[in-house]
């Protein structure tokens, strides 16, 4: 009647780990599995994955549709277009993701069974984290993937710039997944956490911008002094980045890309890069001691 | 087996628990008895290391909060209502616990057997009955074979006969040696499974006895009286009977304010919610 | 980046296969021997092999190595000079020059014309084919590649001092400065091919020259014209020229320059008009080009006028074109009255319609970008292009007319539909198979996540 589960070592925790550390891998690589596969399953996210598959391509195609037939389009454009859609989607995806993760639990009052579970809080909130990171991951090269045919079908991928591009969406992701997660362990509903999340997005894709060149015009800021303000934004610091991966210097953007390609040179990429990754780990840090502190799970 | 001192837990203003001592020996059973908002389900959540609190509360010897998790693996614990991802398949939800509580398969789906859910693995945890659900929450507080089991009312929102089953399955576990600390609502409940019963009132431990000294043999409990409309009044007579409450008298309906409110509720809940209430 | 280092490396592994015996190292003496031992015009093959040393030639010969021949400078100086009219060099693989910046070492240096240079390849030179006061010279077919140095240490690739009635064709250069000609004039530059260098094509005081058919692409600025009069540009394609000033082809106080057919793609600035024409009674024309998905389609100085802008085709540049700091261009005819009617340019952000179906638009083109006109003052704004947020302040300005910009130019007269190329063929990189299968590949990783889930789940429902 009862079959044992075929035995995959390669799931199992490496040896040579101490238990502790071991059992600590055993749990987040469960709740990441869980989170995955939930995610995959789940209606809003296969909707979210569609969304964006038929955006990318959409943008590809007609990026390369307005060009004629001479096969004249540099991925340059196609990349502008992308960047733009990017800006857009992705933050508001993860964000909302993120967000919904742990609140959503916590109001179905699943949260508080899995935490009396042996784990501990940081091994849930990193399980879940990476869960959701592979499924983004997923959505993103499925859409990206399915451009990039659309793409080479006219021969306008730049290979490498593609998978840049690619790279640091994924990052992108990540970094406001984490930031989700910051409003999620924070919020009690899951309406509350949405919400959050979404004046969120607002802010970080909308009104930071506007704010800094309301800033820049009124109070004349120096160029360095705009850059280091815009390059808080994560979501400008990555943007930053594409460019500067696409161009190989900010110098499209004016006398701050510039100044900012002159000041750091060879440096700036991984400015960007350490940027994005200093509000994710920052982010992840912020969730995971509010949500060890946080009194009813 | 479990040793609580000076147990203080405040939300905001609230006192939910001030000062509670008491220790569970090994093998012992102990009920928590008291109302709602006497402090059952917060003293349970200190013990699992899902509160901060003050005093100390030890689990064979390690301390909740700061080794909560080696605590948790000691402790099986067993919710009102199994919580769990509705869309989960029951075998699925059984794995991934078995993971977390360091159970190898084989061991997991022997457990789900013994619960009588054998052929429900590839049912969706949202289809079990609730007397299903709570025996699968009882399976998987049982992976990995701790030594403690904590449950939270674990017949409270079943029907008569997924009660019966659940407190069937909760005899065969005290047979096979647990710590058991457990609240409930229901005398007959506790007086089937509990060796102490600590009966908490506003956050304080006010008494510890058995359940025989609480409730000599005959009495069946404290009296209630419950405002039913005649119309519902043989169904009502019914789930009284169904939940093991002696009628003293034939109810008569009088009307009082909010009779009306109570009926339109479904009378099944009124009673229920009701009788609770008023027993305690 | 990757692609052209690629191109690099193979290029190397093609140059070291080719039939060249190294293992027979000689003296250049034993060329200059054989020279010495011609007589005037004749044709020496010289033997396999390679010579090593700086070669000078002083007799009016035809040297040909049929690919055979390397003449390594080790190192030093110029490897070949010609200081005789009439000498002819062909097929010879010429490599090691000196490096120092200060003499100008040379692979193949002509001091006097008229001389032939071609179907030579050239390697790890600074300076590559020089003509220096070397009038009617031909050089062509010849593959150039630069040292590897930063761009600003390199040396021309082929450069031309005072050197008239010159062809330049069907030259390949990689990773040089520039191809620049200097005080030349009558010259004709035909189908070379520069990329990964500054300029790809850099005009100063040289005038009229026909330029045509030359693709130049992945360089700092495509070509660009200084101080030069009387200049025709036909059939180029100028591609991905970003480097910082990055422009498809700048003219600085060019007069009476001529642009046809020519095809603008993704540079940082397809055209880029610095006063030019600079004198009165110059003019300039651009016709029937295409500007295709550049940063800025055309960047031009305020108070530059008398171009006439007809028929081109502007195609999703980001900003199609626009004035270098704040002013307007209405010097500048962006329509031309022809005998079939009056043509003004193709615009792909024309919102209008032509309902008399002449193939003009309807109503005048006139571009009111609100974000173009902020930047134009405020140029520390340029900070938020590709941001959502210069789309929210168009589309503010769009529901808000009183808050549009005044047009910095008119075109009458928009055509519908882009005017067709009718010289320049298509562009480098097609679909190609690496392309897809990233497309692929990106698709696996995708697949391959999403089994992995649900093979996860796999032990669970086996439980069973």
């Amino acid at each position: 009647m009862i079959e044992l589960a075929i035995h995959r070592p390669g799931l199992e925790a490496p040896r040579a780990m101490t238990p502790a550390l071991a059992s600590s891998f055993t749990c987040v690589l469960a709740f990441a599995r869980r989170e995955l596969r939930e995610a995959l399953t789940s209606r809003w996210f296969v909707l979210y994955g569609l969304a964006f598959a038929a955006l990318s391509v959409s943008v590809s195609y007609v990026s390369l549709a307005s060009a004629g037939s001479e096969g004249l389009a540099g991925f340059g454009r196609t990349a502008a277009g992308l960047l733009n859609l990017i800006m857009l989607v992705v933050p508001l995806m993860a964000l909302t993701a993120g967000a919904g993760s742990l609140a959503g639990e916590r109001e179905r009052g699943t949260l508080i069974y899995l935490v009396a579970q042996p784990v501990s809080r940081w091994e849930v909130l990193l399980g879940k984290f990476l869960g959701l990171a592979a499924a983004f991951v997923a959505c993103l090269c499925g859409g990206f993937g399915l451009s990039a045919l659309v793409l080479a079908s006219r021969g306008a991928v730049g290979i490498d710039s593609f998978v840049m591009l690619v790279a640091a969406t994924s990052l992108l992701a990540l970094v406001m997944l984490a930031l989700g997660f910051v409003i999620s362990v924070f919020s009690r509903k899951s309406s509350v956490a949405t919400g959050v999340a979404l004046f969120t997005w607002l802010f970080l894709v909308l009104l930071s911008d506007l704010g800094l060149m309301a800033g820049s015009v009124l109070f004349k800021l120096r160029v360095q002094e705009l850059f280091a303000l815009s390059v808080l934004n994560p979501l400008q610091a990555f943007k930053l980045g594409v460019v500067q991966g696409l161009e190989s210097s900010l110098d499209v953007l004016g006398p701050v890309g510039v100044y900012a390609s002159q000041t750091w040179g060879e440096r700036l990429p991984w400015l960007l890069f350490g940027v994005l990754c200093a509000w994710g780990m920052l982010a992840f840090a912020v969730a995971a001691f509010g949500f060890s502190r946080s009194s009813t799970a | 087996m479990i040793t609580i001192r000076d147990l203080t837990k405040r939300f905001g203003r609230v006192c939910a628990l001030s000062e509670v001592s008491f220790d569970v020996e090994a093998g012992e059973a102990v009920a928590l008895w008291g109302g709602n908002g006497a402090g059952k389900t917060t003293l349970l959540r200190c013990l699992l290391g899902a509160l901060r609190h003050g005093g100390s509360v030890e689990v064979d010897g390690l301390d909740a909060r700061r080794q909560g998790k080696a605590v948790r693996a000691r402790i099986g614990y067993v919710p009102q209502e199994l919580a769990f991802h509705d869309d989960m398949r029951v075998g699925a939800a059984l794995a991934f616990f078995a993971r977390l509580r360091v159970e190898s398969l084989g061991r997991a789906a022997e457990i789900l057997a013994r619960a009588g859910l054998a052929g429900h693995e590839r049912k969706r945890v949202r289809d079990l009955s609730g007397g299903m659900k709570q025996r699968l929450a009882l399976a998987v507080a049982t992976l990995g074979d701790p030594p403690v089991v904590v449950m939270d009312e674990p017949t409270s929102n079943l029907d008569a006969a997924g009660r019966a089953q659940v407190v069937e399955s909760l005899r065969e576990l005290r047979r096979s040696g647990k710590t058991v600390l457990f609240s409930s609502h229901r005398p007959e409940e506790v007086r089937a499974l509990a060796d102490r019963v600590l009966v908490l009132d506003g956050g304080r431990l006010v008494r510890t006895a058995t359940p025989d000294e609480l409730w000599p043999s005959g009495d069946g409990g404290p009296r209630s009286t419950l405002h039913i409309p005649d119309s519902d009044r043989e169904r009502a007579l019914e789930v009284l009977a169904a939940a093991g409450i002696e009628v003293l008298d034939g109810v008569r309906d009088e009307l009082a304010p909010g009779a009306d409110q109570l009926a339109r509720s479904g009378v099944c809940e009124a009673v229920r919610g009701d009788a609770q209430g008023a027993i305690q | 980046m990757l692609v052209s280092a690629l191109g690099f490396a193979i290029l190397g592994v093609a140059a070291s296969a080719a039939a060249v015996d190294d293992t027979r190292t000689l003296g250049v003496e034993r060329i200059v021997a054989l020279i010495e031992a011609s007589s005037d015009g004749e044709t020496i093959q010289i033997p396999a092999g390679t010579y090593v040393g700086n070669l000078v030639i002083e007799r009016s010969v035809v040297l040909e190595g049929r690919g055979e021949v390397v003449i390594d400078g080790g190192g030093e100086g110029t490897v070949v000079t010609i200081l005789a009219p009439g000498v002819t060099l062909r097929g010879l693989h010429v490599r090691g020059s000196g490096a120092g910046v200060d003499r100008e070492p040379a692979g193949i240096r002509a001091e006097v014309g008229p001389s032939i240079i071609e179907d030579n390849v050239l390697e790890d030179v600074l300076f590559g084919i020089d003509l220096r006061m070397a009038s009617d010279s031909i050089v062509r077919r010849n593959r150039i590649v630069g040292m590897p140095l930063e761009a600003g240490r390199r040396g021309d690739g082929i450069r031309l001092w005072w050197s008239h009635d010159c062809v330049v064709s069907d030259n390949w250069l990689r990773g040089v400065r520039d191809l620049v000609l200097w005080y030349s004039e009558r010259l004709t530059i035909e189908r070379n091919d520069v990329a990964d260098s500054r300029y790809g094509l850099h005009f100063m005081y040289s005038h009229e020259t026909n330029v045509a058919d030359n693709r130049l692409h992945q360089n700092s600025v495509g070509i660009y014209l200084m101080y030069s009069r009387r200049i025709t540009l036909r059939g180029n394609s100028l591609r991905q020229n970003r480097g910082p000033s990055g422009y498809g082809a700048g003219l600085k106080d060019c007069d009476d320059i001529l642009l046809e057919d020519n095809l603008f793609v993704a540079n940082r600035v397809g055209v880029y008009l610095d006063n030019s024409p600079s004198s009165v009674d110059a003019v300039g024309r651009i016709a029937n080009n295409q500007f295709v998905y550049n940063k800025v389609g055309m960047l031009v100085t305020p108070n530059t006028r008398r171009n006439v802008i007809t028929e081109n085709g502007f195609v999703e540049n980001e900003e199609q074109v626009t004035v270098h700091g704040r002013g307007e261009l209405s010097g500048n005819a962006f329509h031309e009255l022809t005998e079939a009617g009056p043509r003004g340019n193709y615009w792909s952000d024309y919102p209008g319609f032509d309902l008399d179906g002449d193939g003009l638009g309807d109503l005048a083109y006139e571009p009111r970008y609100l974000f173009e006109d902020l930047l134009a003052r405020e140029p520390n704004l340029r900070l938020f292009v590709h941001s959502p947020a210069q789309r929210a302040i168009e589309f503010t300005a769009r529901a808000l007319p009183e808050l549009r910009p005044a047009p910095k130019f008119v075109d009458p007269d928009p055509l519908m539909s882009p005017p067709a190329s009718r010289r320049v063929g298509p562009g480098p990189d097609r679909g190609n198979l690496g392309q897809v299968a990233l497309g692929l590949a990106l698709l696996g990783v995708s697949t391959a996540i999403g089994l992995g889930a649900l093979r996860a789940a796999a032990p669970g429902t086996e439980v069973c």
